[in-house]
């Protein structure tokens, strides 16, 4: 069954920045769906509008079987949010925090204590220190305890690994798999492409559209083009040259790579290719064919919508 | 009502964490109050009058005598009309006159009711309201040496007459005026910005964002500062009345009703600001604007309004303010009950009305 169902849904500021554009999608119950996009691209205007804090211009939401616009007083009940910044107290201790929004969603912490253990159990040493001291790990974990405290059927979770070290992010997503495993359906919204092999699903968001959504393997899978991967002396005269390139090809830099996606056949394009970089003087490293990770995905998708 | 208990809690572990603000919260009524009773009652010597002597016969010499040896006053001019009176008042030369009228000497002897007439420069009212206890003072002085002197009973009136003020204000005036401030500071500033705080910081979102009513959310946050500044209000008012010596004629129950009623609406005003600002500075400069200055300026605690151009006193009508301090004086000075002041009381209360029902209205709005 569908925990969520988005249809159609749009969000216009100020009439001129169309900020969701006919965003459409469901998510299964106990699902975890991540929602992947850069910055600016709709994640957190869709987040305000599924937690009824912004309505949308058009569309319809459907939250566990209940209507999000219209009930959206029953639906607070049952749903729980992590925001992209720290929005806890911090002049409240880490248990007067956690008290705090027990009471506010007229909760009990005992009684749900099962749930948040996990987490609970890093913070509970620091629960007299006051929130605002704490480090940017321990209050995402805070913060997601006072989400969970209610025991939501679905947690919304926008960009939680945001600035967070990748120490704490990999516990993060461990804790977030086990919450999956009590029935709570999540959406997580990030700008890192590696955390979205985590999730079941996910969303490719940009500029308020989406441009595909499938399971990671799937999205991987159905990477178009040949890609390879190789290293280059001086990368920016190497990106500068592949512009006459007359391959039909996709480049971008990638760490300290650089990959080029070719939608050729390679048996005659790769010569070709070799020929190429020779005559214009690109001293290369190995050219290697390599699977394609969600970006390469992403960044494929992208472009292809940009020729639509 | 757990939830109004525990936001009530949560913002007092605020209010108390903020040692500053607190310490400012809790000193600055005292401060003001302290401030103002000494500067506003510092003695005044040697103030420049006129006296027009009618009569010139012993007793009026006599009393004149008494006037000039008095360190307060310094006789500057014997003017011999009234208008040569009023052109020492425009010319600012003096500062008050006395008018003592034709047989003075004969009414005090024989009919035991002398009169004087005490012309006010009201322009100051602090200072003509000094000057006139003072001229009260050495009549009380001359009355008592003349019962002396006389087996005759005592009987001397004066009349006043104010120029530039009619409705001349008593010096105490001013503590209407500062428990106003305080609860325009303390009430509507203080709640408005923590609220302001509370959008700033994130916090406001997860808040709404639970099953929790609006309205105790924003009551949560108003009741903290109204308890704080009843508290101030209380203090001003003790120290008024025993530092200062103010008259407190009504009941001072009905008196702290109606602080509670004024602090309905500056808080209901504070939260009507919080709803349209975002941030903590937009919040400070629309209470300061739109209700601290016309406050000061606007609510005849500094500034006497029936000397305003008309349009400001028609301005000073839509500021709660004006309405306070009228109700409030006639409760200390006059002791007037619910049954004089009610008309203010509603206007008031019903400001208050608007204000929440405006800011509900905006806090249900989601964009």
């Amino acid at each position: 069954m569908a925990a969520l169902t988005i249809q159609k849904v749009n969000k216009v500021y100020n009439k001129t920045v169309h900020a969701l554009q006919d965003i459409t999608f469901e998510i299964q119950e106990g699902e975890l769906f991540g929602l992947v996009g850069p910055d600016g691209a709709g994640k957190s205007t869709l987040f305000n509008i599924l937690t009824t804090l912004l309505l949308p211009d058009s569309g319809d939401i459907q939250i566990l079987g209940m209507d999000l616009i219209n009930d959206y007083k029953q639906v607070r009940q049952e749903i729980g949010y992590l925001p992209g910044t720290f929005s806890l107290y911090p002049d409240l201790s880490v248990k007067e925090n956690l008290d705090f929004f027990a009471v506010m969603y007229k909760s009990d912490i005992e009684a749900n204590m099962d749930l948040i253990r996990p987490i609970w159990r890093q913070i509970e040493p620091f629960s007299k220190r006051k929130a605002g001291k704490l480090s940017g790990g321990m209050k995402q974990k805070l913060a997601l305890c006072c989400a969970l405290i209610h025991r939501p059927k679905i947690l919304f979770l926008d960009e939680p690994t945001t600035g967070v070290d990748p120490v704490s992010r990999k516990e993060f997503w461990e804790i977030l798999q086990t919450i999956r495993t009590q029935g709570i359906t999540v959406l997580v919204s990030t700008p890192y492409m590696d955390e979205a092999t985590l999730c079941d699903r996910i969303a490719l968001i940009q500029n308020g559209k989406i441009l595909g959504i499938d399971t990671p393997e799937a999205i991987i899978e159905h990477f178009k083009g040949t890609l390879y991967t190789f290293k280059s002396a001086n990368i920016f005269s190497l990106l500068e040259a592949l512009k006459r390139c007359p391959l039909q090809c996709n480049y971008y830099p990638y760490g300290e790579h650089c990959h080029i996606a070719f939608y050729e056949d390679m048996e005659t394009a790769m010569p070709q290719f070799l020929q190429f970089l020779e005559d214009n003087q690109q001293e290369h490293g190995d050219i290697e064919p390599i699977r394609p990770s969600i970006e390469d995905c992403f960044i494929e998708i992208v472009k292809m919508n940009r020729h639509e | 009502m757990k939830e109004l208990r525990m936001i009530l809690r949560k913002e007092f572990i605020h209010i108390i964490r903020d040692r500053i603000t607190l310490l400012l919260v809790l000193a600055m009524p005292v401060a003001l109050v302290l401030l103002f009773g000494f500067t506003i009652s510092t003695d005044i010597h040697n103030a420049r009058i006129a006296v027009l002597d009618h009569s010139k016969d012993t007793q009026s010499q006599a009393f004149v005598r008494k006037l000039s040896s008095s360190n307060y006053f310094q006789v500057v001019s014997y003017p011999n009309t009234e208008t040569e009176i009023d052109f020492q008042f425009k010319e600012n030369n003096i500062k008050l006159a006395i008018i003592i009228p034709q047989n003075f000497e004969n009414e005090l002897e024989n009919e035991h009711n002398a009169t004087i007439q005490v012309i006010d420069d009201v322009s100051d009212l602090n200072i003509a309201s000094i000057l006139n206890n003072y001229v009260r003072s050495v009549v009380q002085d001359f009355q008592n040496e003349y019962n002396q002197t006389s087996t005759l009973g005592e009987s001397f009136s004066i009349t006043t007459k104010m120029k530039y003020n009619p409705n001349m204000e008593s010096v105490y005036m001013f503590v209407p005026g500062i428990i106003t401030l305080i609860m325009i500071l303390v009430t509507a500033l203080m709640s408005s910005i923590t609220l302001a705080r509370e959008k700033e910081t994130g916090t406001m979102r997860m808040l709404f964002i639970t099953p929790v009513k609006k309205i105790y959310v924003v009551i949560g946050k108003v009741i903290p500062y109204m308890i704080i500044s009843f508290l101030s209000t209380i203090v001003i008012i003790i120290i008024s009345v025993f530092v200062f010596k103010m008259p407190l004629n009504g009941s001072i129950l009905f008196l702290l009703l109606l602080c509670i009623i004024f602090m309905l609406t500056a808080a209901s005003f504070g939260m009507l600001i919080s709803t349209i600002s975002t941030t903590q500075l937009d919040a400070m400069m629309i209470t300061m604007m739109g209700l601290f200055l016309p406050t000061v300026l606007l609510s005849g605690f500094l500034f006497p309004l029936n000397s305003m151009p008309m349009i400001f006193q028609i301005l000073a009508n839509i500021f709660p303010a004006k309405w306070f301090i009228l109700a409030i004086k006639d409760v200390m000075i006059k002791g007037s009950g619910f049954f004089d002041v009610w008309p203010y009381l509603t206007i008031l209360f019903g400001m208050a009305v608007i204000f929440i029902s405006i800011s509900l209205k905006m806090l249900d709005k989601r964009n």
